[in-house]
């Protein structure tokens, strides 16, 4: 009985499943939908079976398959209670790099929603950050990936899960740096609201806060000439500039910036030149601690200040000129006569 | 009278504008969030483009009879403008890139209006404001449509702006609008170019 059960059930995923192949699958995109469909699919199944199953049972019962599925069945029955809370919460990984996808279209049919149970993205992203302190020893690399999804228990052939490779180490990577940033820059700013601290000038807050972004890439140093030329590539630029508008908006924000007009443009375009310069800069950077680039950054800052005071007095000037024309115009007249008529 | 009550309208405006952190609910999904920052985006241009179309007329008309009436239409859009800023600059929203054009030809359509005079102006102001509050409705319906108590405030604040630009359409049919020569062709082209400038403010 409990059998049949398990095969109607297996049956309607399956169902599911070539709903998903019936999509039309012509382009590129659509492809790795379909893919992230099967894999959905793939772990409802593991969730249908492991929901058959009482929660703390070991994995020694027939219907495991792959060795991914035991130690993800080991993993769950250990994390059972205490991933409960955090899995609910942590639902929309902020940090994915794929685009995010609500993540109701794959609750389990029968309304069983696991507690335990993980997206694919928040797996990805637990794989990508334990491949982060391979890559000193294999660089931004499928090596590294392997090497991260094996310390975390899976198989290295779950390296399959990432089609861009190396550039979703790199994405990922970076994601996670500017998320961190917008914590520091957010404790900052509410320390100022609660009047704990004093305001910083906009020149040193945008000091400090690249400074502090762009020290985050000082354990990656040696090979972060490689992970820059793999965001150059093309099918990279779009995220790799998505998320450098978006930490460059978040600098300025906290930076105080409310703009609504042009200068929205220009204040984010200037910072964005400063922070990849700096970024250059610090590439080829051998002095002790990086000074050299510090260095560098606050030149830069400065030319800005003094470019914005200089344009400043440039309109102050040309309107007292304006004004002192159109007085001695005025005066012109008056001395010619024009003026009587009025 | 008309005059009494649009000074009585601006109090509760003013009164809105220390809550505006609220006007707007937190995004959900990345969908929503950029329905909302589209709508606040085309709107904010919206009011700019209005607020120099009418610098215009004042620049040419503001000595006449009619300078007065164009002063308070003016005092009310800026009133607008300044409530789209506190709501843009608060949530975050990306000003469209092309407010530089609209500066330039909100003026310059405001003033070749005027030029043809009083009832120039006022067909300009009409065929505008007609636009504008159609495409109000078309937000309202929107979000009428998605979640009515969600965008409350939102919708509180758009339904009052239409309110005022009917009232300014009404003020400028009033004031001989239709007594200009080519007021069909004028008010088409001027709404023409209002539909291009708000599907292009919303994407850019």
């Amino acid at each position: 009985m409990a059998a049949l059960l398990r095969g109607l059930r297996a049956g309607r995923t399956l169902r599911g499943l070539s709903s998903v192949v019936a999509a039309p699958s012509a382009v590129n995109p659509q492809c790795s939908s379909l893919n992230r469909g099967f894999h959905r699919a793939a772990l409802r199944l593991q969730d249908e079976y492991k929901s058959d199953k009482p929660p703390s049972s070991s994995s020694s019962s027939s219907s495991s398959s792959t060795t991914y599925h035991e130690h993800y069945q080991a993993h769950s029955a250990e994390h059972d209670t205490a991933a409960e809370a955090s899995q609910h919460d942590s639902a929309s990984d902020p940090s994915a790099e794929q685009p995010e996808r609500p993540n109701t279209s794959y609750q389990d049919q029968s309304g069983e929603h696991g507690e335990e149970y993980e997206t694919e993205e928040q797996l990805q992203s637990r794989i990508l950050t334990a491949a982060l302190e391979f890559v000193p020893l294999h660089g931004w690399s499928m090596e590294a990936i392997a090497a991260g999804a094996e310390t975390l228990g899976l198989s290295s052939a779950s390296t399959g899960m990432f089609y861009n490779g190396a550039g979703d180490l790199v994405l990922h990577f970076i994601a996670h740096c500017n998320s961190q940033l917008t914590e520091i820059l957010a404790e900052q700013h509410k320390q100022v609201q609660l009047g704990q601290t004093e305001p910083k000038k906009t020149a040193d807050f945008l000091r400090e806060a690249v400074e502090t972004r762009l020290r985050m890439y000082i354990p990656y140093i040696e090979t972060w000439p490689q992970a820059m030329s793999i965001l150059l590539l093309p099918h990279n630029i779009p995220d790799c500039l998505k998320h450098l508008s978006s930490m460059v908006d978040d600098i300025w924000y906290y930076a105080g910036d409310r703009s609504t007009d042009m200068n929205w443009y220009t204040k984010r375009a200037v910072l964005t030149g400063i922070y990849n310069t700096t970024e250059l800069v610090m590439l080829q950077d051998s002095s002790p601690d990086f000074q050299d680039t510090w260095s560098f950054l606050d030149n830069r800052i400065q030319d800005v200040v003094n470019m914005a005071s200089s344009a400043k007095q440039v309109q102050s000037t040309g309107e007292a000129v304006v004004q002192g024309l159109m007085g001695a115009a005025v005066t012109l007249k008056n001395l010619t006569g024009l003026n009587q008529r009025r | 009278m008309i005059r009494q009550c649009l000074k009585c309208r601006a109090v509760p405006v003013l009164q809105q504008s220390a809550r505006a952190y609220s006007i707007f609910p937190t995004p959900l999904d990345s969908e929503e969030k950029e329905m909302l920052h589209r709508i606040v985006r085309v709107d904010h241009a919206g009011e700019y483009g209005a607020n120099r179309i009418y610098a215009g007329q004042m620049a040419v008309l503001g000595r006449s009879k009619t300078g007065p009436l164009i002063q308070e239409m003016w005092d009310q859009e800026k009133k607008h403008l300044q409530k789209f800023n506190e709501i843009l600059s608060e949530n975050r929203v990306r000003p469209t890139a092309l407010l530089p054009l609209w500066n330039i030809a909100g003026f310059a359509l405001g003033a070749s209006t005027a030029l043809l005079g009083k009832e120039g102006a006022m067909a300009c102001t009409v065929a505008v404001e007609e636009s504008i509050s159609a495409h109000y409705n078309s937000q309202i319906r929107a979000l009428m449509e998605k979640d009515p108590e969600r965008y409350t405030e939102l919708l509180q604040v758009i339904k009052e702006f239409r309110d005022d630009e009917i009232e300014h359409h009404d003020t400028g049919l009033e004031h001989d609008a239709e007594m200009v020569p080519g007021y069909w062709l004028m008010k088409n082209v001027i709404q023409l170019g209002c539909k291009v400038a708000i599907y292009v403010s919303q994407r850019v």
